[in-house]
């Protein structure tokens, strides 16, 4: 196991710049997710650390060693990728122990290592099978498997779970993260879905652009995202974002462009007449009788466990998140309320968190 | 509304088969199509065979049983060419298959200008075989081609006479045109199979600690292998039944060096003008290739059963 440290990591292709001096500790058994719209680098930035891209700036260290200019082989890593890139031709022990039969391992020692993954994974009854008979969970766990076995430094999965159906993508999570509580092996995840990352990471990186945008525990990301960019993407239903104007009289209060006022906490750096942009989770918005918002409902989404539905706030489409049964319908005007203190205030220019 | 599936099921009335019509109508659909293949690939080849029993003079024709049959056992300028195109065949093939595996593999590659070298090297397909045999006589030709003179300042011939004018080298010349003239087919089908192979297929592998030469003969060469069989078997067969290059080239001369079955065969139908003997023939190769093509759709099976 090892930790991994990039500095200042960038990535050209030709003139166009992928990746922007991207600076990260990975601590030795960290599970760190990267996250991002697709195009953002992420995926780029997993395949410079493992060799399959080169470094165009900066340095990546795999624990103590500087591997900028070191061979994918000689990295001591595995990868998951998303396709599985399963060898067609190779049963599954084939697959699993492909690594070691290259390094001329002894064949007793494979078939040992092998077969203790394969048991790991569930895989014991399908060592003889060709991945073209297996279903899409069963590669995905050769996949893991041929990585496990050989033991390495560092685990990168790229995307491993995109293929699969949703239900088993639920279970796979799962599964990804108790292994990784058992081995405990360093793991770098990239993937383009903030519920997985929510779910499995120790830390996530959110990315955007070729720029880290925030790095933190999910939970940290989720109450105090640091730009509307981080805001937006993690948590679903997503963040809404009403633009207004700062008022003070007394208590400070954020104008909405149709006069509503949203009343603001104390203390945060504001003076007349600034532009803000409040962002309001969904389950943070309430029903309340003496609510000082109104607004109509437009549709209502049952879920059984929870509602969802849509208000017209400030001209805009407004998320609400209640638990068990709303008992509002389409076309009904209600007053709603919102905690003040449950408010992201960010700069609408900048786009970064004021408080 | 809230429904059971059962009600809708239970809607349809159970149909009335008529047995007989349910049989013929979809072959009323598909009569056109039969008939076409009957007229077009089953008759010519049944008159064709029909031939074989038959003896053709410049006036007359007369059934022979299988007379044609023991005339082709005592032939040995049948035996030789056989041997020719045995020769011809395993040659040709040979060169076309490794140039051609070998210019895709490097086609692969992205380098610069990649794009103008596909094009040109694929530019021998397109020429008329015809043309490409007088070409390649002409350069084999020491009066106006420079290819004897460049064999013999390499050292590799004693004078720099005609390739085609020798029994013992004539075969050659057309090989070496037919090499160039085939590569591209392998080129062409081999890159294209080369570009299904997943990229991140080769990545696992480099992260599993492959050399380049591993990638090659451990990854690469099992997923070509399918393509490969099946063509190497079409190349064969066309290459086998394929005369206009050395027709044009040497006639099948000198001395019957350069006949093939095919050479041998028109040679027979329009110069001897047995059409029976030369159809004879034609069934004999027919035979070969069939029993060849079954033995390598076998082959082609064991292998298809691992991808």
């Amino acid at each position: 196991m090892a930790s991994v440290t990039l500095q200042h990591v960038e990535k050209d292709y030709g003139s166009l710049r992928i990746l922007h001096g991207v600076d990260l500790e990975i601590a030795d058994g960290e599970f760190v997710v990267l996250v991002g719209p697709s195009g953002c680098g992420k995926s780029t930035l997993l395949r410079m650390i493992a060799g399959l891209e080169e470094v165009s700036g900066g340095e990546i260290h795999i624990g103590e060693r500087l591997v900028n200019d070191v061979a994918p082989k000689d990295r001591d890593i595995a990868m998951v990728f998303q396709s599985y890139a399963l060898y067609p031709h190779m049963d599954v022990s084939k697959n699993m122990g492909f690594s070691l039969m290259l390094k001329k391992a002894e064949k007793t020692m494979i078939d040992g290592r092998v077969g203790s993954a394969a048991k790991r994974l569930g895989l014991d009854s399908l060592l003889g099978r060709l991945p073209r008979q297996l279903s899409g969970g069963q590669r995905q766990r050769v996949a893991m498997g041929r990585a496990i076995v050989r033991d390495p430094k560092v685990f990168l999965f790229d995307e491993p779970l995109s293929n699969l159906d949703a239900k088993l993508r639920v279970h796979m999570r799962a599964e990804i993260k108790a292994l990784h509580q058992q081995l405990k092996t360093t793991s770098v995840y990239v993937t383009h879905d903030q519920i997985e990352a929510m779910t499995m990471a120790d830390r996530i990186v959110v990315m955007h652009d070729g720029y880290v945008q925030q790095v933190g525990a999910p939970l940290d990301l989720y109450d105090r995202p640091a730009n509307i960019f981080v805001a937006g993407f993690i948590g679903s239903p997503g963040m809404n974002f009403l633009p207004a104007t700062v008022e003070k009289g007394g208590k400070v209060d954020a104008v909405l462009a149709d006069g509503q006022r949203l009343r603001l906490p104390d203390g945060l750096p504001l003076k007349d007449d600034d532009k803000l942009t409040v962002g309001l989770r969904p389950e943070h918005i309430r029903l309340a009788d003496d609510g000082a918002l109104k607004a109509e409902v437009e549709v209502v989404e049952p879920l059984g466990l929870s509602t969802q539905f849509y208000i017209k706030l400030d001209n805009q489409q407004v998320c609400v998140f209640a638990m068990g049964r709303a008992g509002v319908k389409p076309g009904q005007t209600v007053r709603l309320s919102a905690d003040p203190a449950a408010l992201h205030i960010f700069d609408p220019v900048s786009g970064s968190r004021i408080g | 509304m809230t429904y059971a599936m059962s009600e809708i099921r239970s809607a349809g009335r159970p149909r009335k088969k008529r047995l007989s019509y349910a049989t013929v109508e979809p072959w009323l659909y598909l009569s056109p199509a039969i008939v076409l293949l009957v007229a077009v690939l089953l008759v010519p080849l049944v008159i064709g065979i029909s031939y074989f029993f038959r003896k053709f003079s410049a006036f007359k024709s007369e059934y022979v049983g299988l007379g044609q049959y023991q005339a082709m056992l005592s032939d040995q300028v049948l035996g030789q060419a056989l041997v020719n195109t045995l020769w011809w065949t395993v040659a040709s093939l040979f060169f076309q298959f490794f140039l051609g595996l070998g210019l895709a593999l490097l086609l692969d590659k992205p380098f610069y200008g990649r794009k103008l070298v596909q094009a040109v090297v694929f530019l021998p397909w397109a020429v008329p075989s015809f043309l490409s045999g007088l070409t390649w006589a002409w350069l084999f030709n020491p009066i106006v081609g420079p290819l004897p003179h460049w064999l013999f300042a390499l050292g590799l011939k004693a004078e720099p006479t005609n390739v085609l004018s020798d029994p013992a080298t004539a075969m050659w010349g057309p090989i070496v045109a037919n090499v160039w003239y085939g590569i591209p087919f392998f080129a062409i089908t081999l890159l294209a199979a080369l570009k299904s192979i997943p990229s991140e297929m080769h990545e696992a592998a480099a992260i599993d600690g492959a050399t380049p030469w591993q990638r090659f003969s451990k990854l690469t060469l099992p997923f070509l292998a399918p393509t490969i069989a099946i063509t190497v078997m079409l190349r064969t067969i066309w290459i086998a039944t394929f005369a206009d290059l050395i027709f044009v080239m040497t006639e099948g001369g000198p001395a019957g060096s350069t006949s093939t079955v095919p050479v041998y065969i028109y040679v027979s139908a329009f110069k001897s003008l047995d059409k029976g003997y030369a159809s004879a023939i034609a069934v004999l190769l027919l035979v070969l290739l069939i029993a060849y093509a079954i033995a390598l759709i076998a082959i082609r099976r064991s292998l298809v059963r691992h991808v």
